[in-house]
This record gives structure tokens, sequence and C-alpha cells, in this order.
């Protein structure tokens, strides 16, 4: 696991706010209802941050970020390198 | 109303009987989209011409849009698609209450049916297509996702991701899709009949549509009564169309998104509108509200794109001030609930959620409730005065709606909450049970896994019960009432 998939990880423990809960790269987050909309759009610039990229409005879906792997393979996937 | 029904009844049965002889995918879509525009030219030739337009155009824009995928190219078709809607929806109302003549041309065009459905269907093909999504429809194909009889005339909205590998399979039709579409028919058919019963009122006295048309003055217990009333009419309504929808397409192999997910189960406003109108509300989270939300990094932009999302979510059902309305006070109570969750985190303060759960679904239930008073309600002043009824305490000491009305929203409300829990049981003892086992085949067991034999008929005899009390009161039916969205 990269140390940005990492971060991602604990970011995303945080935003989720339940003590104890386990995460891994796989984990389901939006299609099991443990993300919502608005911790969605806060997953969303976290990976812009981490990948330093900006990524269109329009190019990603709540499916793209289901999981943290298919978070970063959607930044590599849409993300353009931030000016 | 009945003829019509009859009509896709028969169709149904027709394309069960080809789908169940005819493999080849290809002769599958010719016939399906046929039986789909001859059923959709029903309800008007000129419906059908519009349809035919909007399938032509947008699928133009489509394979434009894969040879040039850019925002201009995205936004032409966008503008085309939200011109038709306010050609057909919202230049016809305001048509009617603005007097300019040049719009006058317009108060009299008629709403082709299901137009909001199917259109927000091509702007989300349009919109995956600009997003990259791997998407190679051939005209049928195309024309038969706008036109699929079972949800073009009012949803659930569905997405050319979903629908274009199913178009595409040759699976044979299954009894047990065939079982299971038929007892959402069922469902779906009863729980629209308890809509008109909660519509029409039982027993001589008004319903929820005469307590809305007729009266003039309200009690603040009358507008409980009326908002909660309205809520579980409007849910009845459409969650039974959706059920029978869902259930047609079933019958013949294709599974289409679900609608509703017991919305007044929900303990969060949040989790309301993960469970209502799904099909829309996430049509709207992913075209409308995350695109705008990302624009900006601040707290309040993302607050108010939660607002504008509900705003259009409002307007998608109609073009007026009460929509705008209702849409901001859904918005709001979204970010209220979302900053009580950030100081309950703050403060590090968790109830014990054998006493909280019972409070938040009370007051959620309360609070979106209250917002059907916008949604129904046929004027500003008449919402103003039902709300301003709620506010004030000397109001509540009467009532003017009859007592029928309370026992029927009380007693329908309480027969739905049973029915799921007998549901739930039945769940759990099927999971219980296991794997099918072939020397096992006690009844009890039998009637656990094929539900559909004895629900079916069940909710149709229960259909025909509620049809005869409803054959006593007066009043007109009223229509599925998500058509005139």
């Amino acid at each position: 696991m990269t140390e940005q998939a990492q971060q991602m990880i604990e970011h995303v423990i945080h935003v989720i706010g339940k003590p104890g809960i386990e995460i891994d790269e796989g984990t389901p987050l939006v299609s099991s209802g443990l993300i919502d909309s608005m911790a969605l759009v806060d997953l969303l610039l976290k990976l812009e941050d981490l990948t330093q990229t900006r990524i269109p409005p329009g190019k990603v879906q709540p499916k793209d970020m289901d999981t943290v792997a298919l978070m970063f393979a959607t930044a590599q996937r849409v993300g353009r390198p931030r000016k | 109303m009945l003829l019509t029904g009859l009509l896709y009844g028969v169709a149904l049965l027709i394309l069960l009987l080809v789908f169940a002889k005819v493999r080849s995918f290809r002769v599958r879509q010719a016939i399906l989209l046929v039986a789909s525009y001859a059923l959709y030219l029903t309800w008007g030739v000129w419906f059908g011409a519009v349809l035919l337009a909007s399938t032509v155009m947008n699928f133009l824009v489509g394979r434009w849009l894969k040879r040039q995928p850019t925002a201009a190219v995205l936004w032409a078709g966008l503008a085309f698609n939200l011109a038709l809607l306010a050609v057909f929806k919202y230049i016809p109302g305001i048509a009617v209450s603005i007097p300019v003549a040049s719009l006058q041309r317009f108060s009299r065009l008629a709403l082709p049916l299901g137009i909001s459905f199917w259109t927000f269907q091509a702007m989300s093909y349009l919109l995956d297509l600009y997003r990259g999504e791997e998407l190679d429809p051939t005209f049928v194909e195309f024309a038969l996702y706008m036109a699929f009889f079972p949800v073009t005339v009012s949803g659930p909205i569905c997405r050319m991701t979903e629908m274009l590998p199913q178009f595409r399979s040759e699976k044979s039709v299954s009894r047990h899709d065939i079982g299971r579409g038929l007892c959402r028919i069922a469902t779906g058919v009863l729980m629209m009949q308890a809509a008109q019963l909660l519509g029409k009122g039982i027993l001589g006295g008004e319903g929820i549509n005469g307590g809305f048309d007729h009266l003039t003055r309200w009690s603040g217990l009358d507008v409980w009564c009326l908002a909660f009333g309205y809520g579980l009419q409007l849910f009845f309504d459409f969650a039974g169309y959706s059920h029978v929808a869902i259930g047609a397409a079933q019958m013949l192999g294709f599974t289409v998104p679900e609608n509703f997910a017991r919305p007044f189960a929900s303990t969060t406003p949040s989790i309301f509108w993960t469970r209502w109108h799904m099909s829309l509300s996430f049509w709207i989270r992913d075209y409308v509200f995350l695109p705008l939300a990302v624009l900006r990094r601040e707290m309040w932009w993302r607050n108010l794109a939660l607002v504008i999302s509900m705003v259009v979510f409002g307007l998608w059902h109609k073009g007026s001030i009460l929509f705008v309305l209702w849409g901001s006070y859904q918005g709001i109570l979204l970010i209220l609930h979302r900053q009580w969750q950030a100081v309950q985190r703050r403060l590090k303060w968790e109830p014990p959620a054998a006493i909280w759960t019972p409070i938040s679904w009370a007051v959620t239930i309360t609070l979106i409730s209250a917002g059907w008073i916008l949604f129904r309600a046929n004027s500003l002043p008449q919402a103003t005065q039902m709300l301003a009824a709620v506010a004030s305490p000397a109001s509540y000491l009467g009532h003017v709606l009859p007592r029928s009305l309370y026992l029927l929203v009380a007693g329908l409300a309480i027969a739905y909450a049973a029915v799921l829990f007998v549901i739930d049981s039945l769940d759990r003892y099927a999971e219980r049970l296991g794997p099918p086992a072939t020397s096992r085949s006690e009844i009890l067991e039998v009637m656990v896994r094929e539900r559909w034999v004895w629900i079916a008929p069940m909710w149709a005899a229960a259909s025909l019960l509620v049809v005869t009390i409803m054959e006593r009161q007066s009043g007109a039916a009223n229509v599925f009432m998500y058509r005139s969205f």
C-alpha cells in the first residue's frame, strides 16, 4: 500500500467518525452507506491534495470513489496536474 | 385508466411469450421497441413524435460527444434537453400565470407523458459519455432505453450503463422472475389503491384531496393529519407505481433501479433522501450536487450546492415557487442535520441508541411531513395559512377534518408498519432455513420461499376490497399523482 493510500484511509476513518472502524483499500464506502454525499466531496478534495491533481467537475461519480483503490485509479484516469 | 391497464397487461403477456420463444437479443430489442412505442402512442400520437425527436437528437449528440468529448458539445446536448423541458413543462405553467402575449401560444401545449423521466435519462447518457464511460448503443438500443415501456411514463429513471448489458442479454425468462414480478405488481396495485383511498376518504368524510382542495381553514391537528397523510398517500401512490414498473420489467428479466427503500423508517433527513425517489435523488447527487460542490473548497459553498441541488429536485416536479421553497427547505434540513452531527462529534456526545433512535426518527418524520405542505398546497397563501395553524397553539383545541380521515391515516400507517414487520419476520425465518432442501417440503417452508404464490392473490383480493370501499365514496378518483410531473 502506498503512503498516499494510507493517508487517505486515515482521512476516511476520520470522516466516518466511528470509533474502532476498520477500512482497507477495497472497503466499499459509498455503496455500503458509510460515506454520504457531503463526505464524498470531502474525500474528493482530499484526493486532489494527495495526488496533486485537479479532478474536473462532471468527470467523477460516486461509484468511482467507492473504495480507496478506486479513488486513486480515478485520479490517475481523469486528474490533471495542478498549475 | 382500466383500459390502459388492461392494454399494458396484455402487452406484457405477449412479450413474455415472445421472450420465452425468442433468444436473439436483436429480435427481442426490435419487438420490445415496437411494443414500447405502440403503448406510448396510446397516450397521444403527438407525445410519440416528441419522444422520437428527442431520441434522434440525443443519439446524434451522443455520437458527436464520443468523437469530440468536450464541455461545449456536452452543454449543447444539455441545452437541447433543458429547452425541451422548458417548452413543454415550464413555459406553459408560466404562460398561464403571466399574461404575456408571446407566451400564450405555449399555454395550450400538452405535457408529453414521462418527459421529465426520459429527458433525465437522456441527459445522464450524455453526461456519462462525457465522463468517459464506454457506451456504444445502436440507434435501436438507444431508442429502447428512452421508450422502455415499464419505465417511460413515470420511471424509475434508468442509466444506460445498467440497461445496455441487459438489452444485449439473451437469458431466458425464469419462473422465479415471473413470480417475483407478479408479486411486485400485485403489491403496487394494492398500494396505489390505498393511495386512492387516502385521497377520497372513507365513511362519506373528506379525504386528503378534499382536505387540501375544499377546506379554507384548518386547525394545527388538521394540518399535521393532512401533511402526514399526504406523505403516506404520495408514498403509496408512487412507490406502488414503482413496484408495478419494476415488477413488469422483472417479469421480462430486466432489473431497473429501485425507487423507495422504506423511507418512513428513516432516522435522519440524510437517510430519508437516500430512500425516497432514489432514482431521482441519486441522479441529482451524481450529476448536479457532486460536480457543483467540488467547484470551490469552502464549506459554505458545499452547503449552498446542497440547497441548489434540492431546489433542482423540487423544480424537477414543477416550476413553481412552492417547489422552490420545498427544495430549499429540504436542503436546509440536510445542512442542519450535518451541523448537528458536527456538534455531536465535537462534544463527543453519543446518546444511547435505544433512546436516541426513536427521538431522531420522530423528529425526522415530523420535519419531512411539514415539508409536504409546501409540496401539496394549491397556492402560497394556502401553504402560509396552514403553516400558521401549525405554529399557533390555540389552533390545536379542535379539528375541522372528519374523524374518519384521522382514523384512515392512522390505520393505514399501522397496517403498513405491520406488513413490514411480517415481511421482516419471514425474511429472518427464511435465513434460518438456509438453502432449499429437496427432502424438506413443509408447507410453512414453501410459503416462505415461494411467497408470491400466496401474496399476489392476497394483495389482489385486498385491492378488490379497497375498490369496493371506494365505490361508496363520492368525489372524483385521482389518477396516478406522479403522472403530472
